[in-house]
């Protein structure tokens, strides 16, 4: 096991290096960077066909004044050779120096870090929710399928499989939000939120939470259930549990003291990946109920030509999917008796 | 010639009614798109003027000037049908079923868009905020997404299985640099780092394509290099192996055949990634140029008009009806091809 950690550890550093390349290839794109001087080079070259991409909010030449481009240069260090400029900014971003907001004037660090709670709320609130919900529903379709209850449920697990959550958010948006006016429209917190007392507080933040997180589960409650479901009937319909049953040992003990755990390893396959969803949240469900975390940020940053913020999140993300791979392997490792590096493809 | 196996499969399909049904309409509705400009158009499908037939539907405009009208640009031709019957001689506008392109702003002088759905004015869905036909954008909408999303698909495997398949064939090193370099690609979020593309060079159709090929080629490469790793140390390989055939027979005509027949239950599931992703880019205004139509552009008008719930009721209920439908196909076509027996207990 602790081979296994280790090797699986030094592994780390290749994928590393890796994506903060794929991210500093990336930074090559911002204003007064070598991609937007070829491409003005190649504008200059067919000046006849400009007209065909102005006037739209997300394309287009942004409003950066003289003295950002400046900075973004000085940054991303355009005007040194290419591998010094790398490690430059490598030897920042491991120091959480992410570079300056042209928007807020205030370290990239500074502003995400500003949204982090909100997406951190309703991270975790969903994890909570999804794994409550989806393990208890899971063993029960299992224990009865092919019921009543079963195929209800089904149904609703195949609706949610089927729609992506961005349209389950709209929909509901339009239904409860704008419709039957149960819910508010969107934002973290109401207008008068200072004004209130602690309950209501509670309750003005819950009723603002109600259809983001059911949109949230949507994503993942289908694949989690399933999931579950699935490789808890494959352990029943297992030998060792038939064996069990056979002694005479009784059906729920069999699917608790047995079945259960050996259900569990795909289901930590997959929990890692829950840290990229509790840091970073959905930018597309965060802009449509308006949520001011860490995704609307990302993609208000873009639509603002805010490069620095846009670059940080990539890298903040890039590393936080990574540091979430890495979870999920743990994770098998620890449930999973049976992992051993290098023995994958005769284990599987 | 079929082989028995696949004929089993196909029966199990067709007896899977839910998903055969759907896999039928939704290839009429597919083939139905491809000719779009008969069913949703401006132009008419038939003009009778003066004792001579005319087809304006596809080709190169005929302007006003043709039908006895008094100007040179294109022809209206829903306004050229009130005129004949006005002047009662016997000539006449055959128009299609919905008379609007989906570019067209077609604006009123009392009122401002969007308008709501009515009979009488032929949106039968309303119009936009600009005043273009809600209908006529979905259905040029679901054409692009589909195409968009075959395509996509198409390269996508292609590059997926070849790589897959290369990297189970010969291991070893080439396949350690594979492997990280899907790792690598794997730990990057794909949507915003589309939309950072999208944001400095401006995409068209096939820009957009290739950035979408160029980080999401992955998603065949571990399924293939496994199915290509178990099949190699099969004996019949081992046997052509023994006979003297080549590195591209063995990969040719044996692994290939047998990897990749499971590689079809795969495909609804992309058609639906690929879509949503479309979809997803175009509502947050990251996808294709305006004023190409498109459902995740009509979402966005539709959430920011939400005092309007006809556009964004109809996007949301396309997409809604499409989606379940690609999924129903999708579990069939996986039910058929490993129907799963289960043990369970009384």
């Amino acid at each position: 096991m602790t081979s296994y950690f280790v090797r699986r550890f030094l592994l780390i550093l290749p994928t590393f290096l890796g994506v903060t390349v794929l991210v500093f290839t990336l930074t090559r794109l911002v204003p007064g960077g070598p991609i937007e001087r070829m491409l003005n080079e190649a504008a200059m070259a067919g000046a006849d066909n400009a007209g065909a991409t102005s006037g739209y909010d997300g394309h287009g030449a942004g409003a950066l004044s003289d003295q950002q481009i400046e900075e973004l240069k000085a940054y991303y260090g355009f005007d040194k050779p290419v591998l010094v400029a790398y490690a430059d900014w490598l030897g920042k971003v491991l120091t959480l120096d992410l570079g300056t907001s042209t928007r807020y004037s205030e370290p990239v660090w500074e502003t995400v870090k500003g949204r982090l709670p909100i997406s951190i709320f309703y991270g975790v609130a969903t994890l909570i929710l999804t794994y409550g919900v989806c393990v208890p529903l899971g063993i029960v379709k299992a224990i009865r399928h092919k019921t009543a209850f079963d195929n209800l449920s089904s149904a609703v697990v195949f609706f949610g499989y089927a729609i992506p959550s961005y349209v389950v958010a709209i929909a509901l948006l339009t239904g409860f939000a704008a419709n039957l006016e149960w819910f508010p429209l969107g934002g973290f917190v109401s207008d008068d939120f200072d004004d209130l007392s602690g309950l209501e507080k509670a309750g003005d933040v819950a009723s603002h939470a109600v259809l983001p997180l059911l949109s949230y589960m949507a994503g993942s409650f289908a694949v989690t259930t399933l999931l579950m479901k699935n490789s808890l009937m494959d352990n029943l319909a297992a030998e060792y549990v038939r064996t069990a049953i056979a002694k005479g040992m009784n059906f729920r003990a069999a699917v608790f003291g047995h079945a259960l755990r050996n259900s569990l390893i795909p289901i930590a396959t997959s929990f890692g990946n829950n840290i990229t969803l509790i840091v970073t949240g959905s930018f597309l469900i965060e802009k449509i109920f308006n949520i001011d975390g860490f995704g609307l940020l990302g993609f208000e940053s873009l639509v603002e030509r805010d490069y620095p913020v846009v670059m940080g999140i990539l890298v903040i993300s890039s590393l936080l999917f990574l540091i979430g791979n890495i979870l999920s392997d743990v994770c098998v490792a620890l449930t999973d008796p049976r992992v051993k590096f290098g023995s994958g493809e005769s284990g599987q | 010639m079929l082989s028995p196996l696949a004929v089993k499969q196909w029966r199990r399909f067709r007896s899977i009614r839910r998903g055969y049904w759907s896999a039928l309409i939704l290839t009429a509705t597919i083939v139905l798109s491809l000719g779009a400009e008969l069913l949703v158009n401006s132009r008419a499908l038939v003009v009778f003027y003066q004792g001579e037939l005319f087809f304006p539907t596809y080709g190169a405009f005929l302007p006003g000037t043709t039908f006895g009208l008094d100007y040179d640009f294109e022809t209206d031709y829903r306004d050229l049908k009130r005129v004949f019957a006005q002047r009662g001689e016997g000539d006449w506008v055959l128009l299609p079923p919905v008379a609007f392109n989906a570019l067209e702003n077609d604006l009123k002088t009392d009122s401002y868009p969007p308008y709501s759905p009515s009979l009488r004015s032929g949106h039968y869905l309303g119009t936009d905020s600009t005043g273009r036909d809600v209908l006529a954008r979905l259905v040029y909408g679901f054409r692009t997404a589909m195409a968009f999303s075959f395509v996509l698909l198409a390269f996508n495997y292609a590059i997926g299985i070849a790589t897959g398949c290369a990297m189970g064939f010969w291991g070893g090193a080439f396949d350690l640099l594979f492997q990280r370099l899907i790792e690598i690609l794997n730990n990057v979020p794909t949507l915003y780092v589309i939309m950072i593309v999208a944001s400095v060079v401006v995409p068209n159709f096939w820009t957009l394509l290739a950035v979408m090929v160029l980080l999401g080629w992955t998603q065949m490469t571990w399924y293939m290099r496994t199915s290509t790793y178990k099949e190699k140390s099969r004996e019949y390989v081992v046997a052509a192996r023994a006979l003297g055939a080549t590195s591209v027979r063995m990969i040719g005509s044996h692994i290939l055949p047998n990897a990749i027949s499971v590689i079809v239950t795969f495909i609804p599931f992309s058609v639906a990634g690929g879509v949503t992703l479309l979809t997803a880019l175009d509502y947050l205004g990251f996808g294709l140029p305006p004023p190409t139509p498109s459902w995740g552009e009509m979402l966005s008008q539709g959430t920011s008009h939400l005092e309007s719930p006809w556009i964004v009721t109809s996007v949301v209920a396309a997409m809604v009806v499409v989606l379940l439908m690609v999924t129903y196909v999708g579990e069939a076509i996986r039910e058929a091809f490993d129907p799963k027996q289960f043990t369970y207990y009384e």
